[in-house]
């Protein structure tokens, strides 16, 4: 058993959500503990698969390792393989921390757990495979299986927001609910959908380009694709999976859809989701397209700009709670994506690593918003006041989320932003930094404002008399989230390290590094 | 133990306890215990310090460790050097006497504290220490720091930490905003630190402050941002004042002695990249200078007892950055030193004076002196120190800077120090005079003398305060060339425009008669320095430009952006809904377009061929 479980480690870890999601659904309804204990025990195997293979990851090696390989569909070249390499390793511990503390955060949720928490799972488990597929085609596959999940969590156990009718296109009100659930949920879904397809557009053009026999990650990144194909291919990749990301202009599902979704779901939705968007720009757009990645880095790294500083004074304009969290989740996806386009070593390490803090720190924020409205019923700031009289430790923590989100030294976020920062500066855009180092600025403006609105000065007024501190099983939520934040924050190196490794290894195929431009001087 | 081993037990032990604290709320808000705990960590980070400083006494390099803090190969594409991003402790004259002054105005706080805080309720005194631990490991931190880097990360843990204790009385409204206030504007000015931190690295390949730099001018000038901001140099200064919210030994440790004195300490450890960038010298004197006197003039006007002590630093913190800016490293540092002892007494003495009369206004407070006459003693001794009278150590260390100035040909900045040197004497004189021997108001009636625990730091600082000027040439050897002290006429002209600042305090403020005439001319002065244009046109850019750009990006999102989205759905529904009625379900319509088309289709191909 011992040694079955080691071979196949990496199929555990995305087989066990989506099995614990098959017990939760023959579970009966009435047995609300048991659907509980369940979907927690599915997380915390892929938790603990997840630190497996981090300890177990050869880092003398290197590369892809732990490689499972079953034949799917053998006529067309479509393999079940999966392998991890150093990227893979931080991003399946991030998942794994996000939904434990998921699971954790809505464990008293009451309304149909059943149902929610197999969506999670399901949800989860296509988180966990595409990080480690090692086929476009499973990678896609799954990809899907993280994202439709999303509609009917949304649609069916969203909350109603209101966003009043103003502008050049208020007809639209009367026909939409905009920012009630439903359409949420819409929203969100199409507007991933029509990236959707165009991922698949390029997906079906690479394997044909490829000679048509295999869907191979490997043999895809080691075919050199015609110059106009790159060319063309990469703008619709960085556009399908962009949306995921939040890139500006496509970034609009991401507010509406945030406010809407239920406390897990956030947490999942912008801890992990979010990162496979940003993941699969880097690991399908970059690496297989790398004279595409090329050409369009300006534009890519000019929009994440964009996204850095518009996704920040959007966070700072906005009074419900809700929508800073999710705006600033817009804000901080920019940072990994100017990481990304800078194509250096430190950008590339940074965009990872932002990832990775990123998940945690905006998980611990959705958790912590989730139990406020939990306890004061409305997310509208301007209302709220003085709540750390009440809840003195969701204050505390709240304004660790936030020092981290505004690049604190200590915490996780400085460690991703500073190497962004110190990539952009490298690149042949140097600018990009300083609207980067600004958006941090004005992460703590509205950051700490909004935590000031909400729990110090006077107050809270009489109509917030349920207000009461975290309890039960919030507490592993939010402690394990902080200390993570502060762990990765201050030894950095425990994951950056096998980040450092992937980023050396894929780097090169992909942006002309030091070595070579020296080679190319003389 | 081993030095390293000493540096690492003052910064780690503190941290420890602070964490402690933190997650066992059971000993945070047991009584007293709490302030027992971080008491005796800042004893025990104390005696590390002495001993380390007795080290340093004989060896001037002590120690230096590190070890890597960040993976990294192979720089960009600027240059092919190896680079390393390392953390580590570095132990020399600068750092060991750092640490001594840290540790020592920090135990002495700490011990007021017990005695100052000990009504307010358990869990926020609790916190309260808690903070005052943190304090001390990031401080430590920044202290010992073997390169930029570090000193950076210790930088932002004490801006933190400054944060945390200015908002202390969060229920307060105003309190929280000056939390937020001072939080954002060295924020703001740390932009700086970050953007040359980057250059620097990218162009040398690592974080140190030795070594040839061609990029020096742009790096030290970009990292003298972040000293305005921290050290509260004008215009970035006026955070400091509003700092003044947070509880008075707060007051005296981070807003005072040591915290602030965090950017002069960065520009003395960056000393060697500064000497590269004679331009960035020359604007930290000027700019120092300029401090210096605005500062002391707003001092004259202030009746707030420790907003005069918040305008006095800035003042202090002037005169520092322009020891610097002419390049003696030396004069900075040493004026830090001795500036710490005696302004942390200073506000101690404050402290004191306020928990007395329970209010911070000098005309509460009149004729204390009678009633207590050891806190007023500490006053006195500070307030002398301050004014650079002769034979205190305020005085050494003011008249080495003023000559290092003269000597570098910066005629400007030396006379508005010189200015100021007056002005300080003058506000100090007005202080004492009201506060301490003004006429007795009612506030006083039940003031009595302070307890031990607020009396005993106010004697242990008093000492340095009073001493620390006679070992000049020895603390200057310890980090850096050494200077021999003696008397010059730069020297006694600042002596005596002191003195002559003291007695037209007295003529004003102290006699009991006389000094009206002056007082009308000094009043439209105050009234111009006091109106607070700096503040208010930092207050016009928060709320009108950025909150009104950002209202206007949040609305365009919200309506043009998201608009555009929403509207293509519209349209596609649109467009659907018209479509509709071509798809009846009736199968005679189907077969009638069915014919329709064939006949259409095959009459165009026809004519085709």
């Amino acid at each position: 058993m011992g040694n079955f479980a080691h071979a196949h480690l990496l199929s555990i870890i995305v087989a066990a959500p989506a099995v614990a999601a098959l017990v939760v659904l023959l579970l009966p309804e009435s047995e609300r503990l048991a659907i509980r204990m369940a979907a927690l025990f599915g997380a915390l195997c892929s938790l603990a698969g997840s630190i497996e293979v981090l300890r177990t990851y050869d880092t003398a090696q290197a590369g892809l390792q732990r490689m499972e390989r079953y034949a799917l569909v053998p006529s067309m070249g479509i393999d079940l393989s999966l392998a991890v390499d150093g990227w893979g390793v931080s991003l399946l511990l991030l998942t794994g921390i996000i939904i434990t503390a998921g699971v954790f955060a809505s464990f008293t949720l009451e309304e149909r757990p059943k149902e929610f928490f197999a969506l999670l799972l399901v949800l989860v488990a296509g988180v966990f495979g595409v990080f480690v597929a090692q086929d476009i085609f499973v990678f896609f596959l799954f990809y899907e299986v993280a994202v439709l999940p999303m509609y009917l969590l949304i649609g069916v156990w969203g909350s109603h927001g209101k966003v009043e009718a103003h502008g050049p296109f208020a007809f639209i009100w009367k026909r939409f609910d905009v920012g009630g659930r439903e359409y949420a949920a819409m929203k969100l879904t199409l507007m991933l959908l029509v990236g959707s397809a165009a991922i698949l557009v390029v997906i079906i053009a690479m394997y044909f380009a490829a000679g048509g026999t295999s869907f191979d990650l490997t043999h895809l990144a080691n075919t050199k694709f015609p110059r106009e194909l790159q060319l063309w291919a990469f703008p619709l990749l960085w556009l399908g999976f962009g949306s995921l990301a939040g890139v500006f202009p496509f970034h609009t599902w991401s507010p509406d859809g945030h406010a809407a979704a239920p406390t897990a779901v956030s947490m999942l939705h912008a801890g992990v989701l979010m990162k496979l968007g940003a993941f699969g720009v880097i690991r399908i757009g970059m690496m297989l397209l790398p004279e595409g990645a090329r050409y369009w880095a300006p534009w890519v790294g000019g929009i994440a700009v964009i996204n850095v500083l518009y996704g920040a004074l959007s966070a700072m304009s906005q009074k419900d709670l809700k929508y800073i969290i999710a705006y600033s989740s817009v804000s901080h996806m920019g940072v990994v994506m100017l990481g990304a386009a800078t194509l250096t070593v430190d950008g590339w390490n940074g965009a990872i690593y932002q990832m990775f803090a990123h998940g945690m720190m905006t998980g611990l924020f959705f958790a912590l918003v989730g139990l406020i409205y939990g306890r004061a019923h409305t997310r509208l700031i301007p209302r709220m006041g003085g709540f750390a009289k009440d809840m003195p430790w969701v204050a505390g923590f709240f304004v660790l989320a936030g020092l981290s989100s505004l690049g604190l030294p200590g915490l996780a976020g400085f460690v991703a932003e500073f190497l962004v920062f110190m990539g952009a500066w490298q690149s042949a855009h140097s600018w990009w930094a300083i609207p980067g180092i600004v958006g941090a600025w004005v992460t703590a403006v509205y950051v700490l404002n909004a935590s000031r609105t909400i729990f110090f000065g006077t107050g809270p007024s009489d109509e917030f008399h349920e207000l009461r501190d975290a309890h039960g099983t919030e507490w592993v939520a939010l402690w394990g989230l902080s200390l993570c934040l502060m762990l990765f924050g201050s030894y950095p190196r425990l994951i950056l390290d096998f980040i450092h490794i992937a980023t050396n290894e894929y780097l090169p195929k992909v942006a002309l590094v030091a070595d070579q431009l020296a080679v190319l001087a003389r | 133990m081993s030095p390293i081993q000493l540096a690492l037990l003052a910064t780690f032990l503190p941290l420890g306890t602070a964490f402690s604290l933190i997650v066992l709320p059971g000993v945070r808000r047991a009584g007293k215990l709490p302030g027992y705990i971080s008491v005796v960590t800042a004893l025990v980070a104390l005696v590390s310090a002495l001993q380390l400083f007795a080290y340093g006494l004989e060896v001037h390099d002590i120690a230096r460790v590190t070890t890597q803090w960040l993976p990294h190969s192979v720089l960009g594409a600027s240059s092919a050097a190896p680079s390393t991003i390392e953390i580590g402790v570095l132990l020399d004259g600068l750092s060991v006497s750092m640490l001594v002054v840290v540790c020592l105005v920090a135990f002495c706080v700490q011990v007021f504290s017990l005695g100052y805080m000990a009504d307010e309720p358990p869990a926020d005194f609790g916190r309260y220490f808690t903070w005052q631990s943190l304090f001390l490991f990031a401080m430590n931190t920044l202290v010992i720091a073997p390169n930029l880097l570090q000193l950076f990360l210790g930088w932002e843990l004490v801006g933190l930490v400054s944060y945390l204790l200015i908002g202390y009385y969060w229920k307060k409204p105003s309190a929280a905003r000056a939390a937020l206030k001072a939080f954002w504007i060295t924020k703001l000015a740390d932009m700086g630190l970050v953007a040359g931190l980057i250059v620097l690295f990218v162009n040398t390949g690592s974080f140190n402050w030795t070594g040839t730099v061609a990029v020096a001018g742009p790096v030290t000038l970009l990292l003298f941002i972040a000293v305005m901001g921290k050290s509260a140099q004008f215009p970035l200064h006026v955070w400091l004042p509003d700092a003044m919210e947070g509880p008075t030994p707060v007051s005296a440790l981070l807003h005072a002695a040591t915290m602030v004195a965090a950017g002069v300490f960065l520009v003395a450890r960056a000393h060697p990249l500064f000497e590269q960038a004679p331009n960035t010298q020359n604007f930290m004197a000027y700019v120092g200078g300029f401090t210096a006197l605005f500062a002391s003039i707003v001092a004259v006007v202030q009746n707030d007892i420790k907003k005069v002590l918040a305008y006095s630093t800035c003042s202090q913190l002037g005169y520092m950055v322009c020891a610097l800016g002419a390049g003696s490293q030396v004069a900075g540092f040493f004026h830090l030193t001795t500036h710490a002892f005696f302004k942390a007494m200073l506000f101690l003495a404050a402290g004191g004076l306020i928990h007395a009369v329970h209010s911070n206004d000098i005309h509460h407070m009149g004729g204390l002196f009678r009633k207590m006459k050891l806190t007023s003693g500490a006053f006195i001794i500070g307030a002398l120190a301050l004014a650079g009278v002769p034979g205190f150590s305020g005085f050494f260390s003011k008249d080495l800077i003023l000559e290092e100035v003269w000597e570098r040909g910066l005629y400007l900045p030396f006379a508005a120090l010189l200015i100021a040197a007056f002005l300080t004497a003058f506000y100090m004189g007005r202080v004492v005079f009201i506060a301490l021997f003004g006429k007795p108001s009612e506030h006083a009636e039940h003031a009595h003398e302070s307890g031990f625990a607020m009396t005993f730091p106010l004697v242990v600082l008093a000492i340095p305060a009073l001493c620390a000027g006679y070992f000049g040439a020895e603390l200057s050897g310890m980090y850096g060339e050494a200077t021999h002290f003696h008397l010059s006429p730069v020297g006694m002209t600042a002596s005596a425009l002191g003195l002559c600042g003291i007695g037209l305090s007295y003529f004003m403020f102290g006699a009991p008669q006389g000094g009206a005439a002056l007082r009308t001319v000094f009043a439209p002065l105050g009234r111009l320095a006091a109106s607070g244009i700096v503040d208010k046109s930092f207050l016009f850019g928060y709320r009108t430009v950025l909150r009104g750009f950002a209202g206007g990006i949040g609305w365009f999102d919200r309506y043009i952006i998201d608009g555009l989205m929403n509207a293509i759905g519209y349209v596609t529904l649109e467009v659907g809904a018209r479509l509709r009625p071509l798809q009846t379900g009736k199968v005679q319509d189907y077969v009638y377009v069915m014919v329709v088309a064939t006949i259409a289709l095959g009459t165009f191909a026809a004519f085709l061929r």
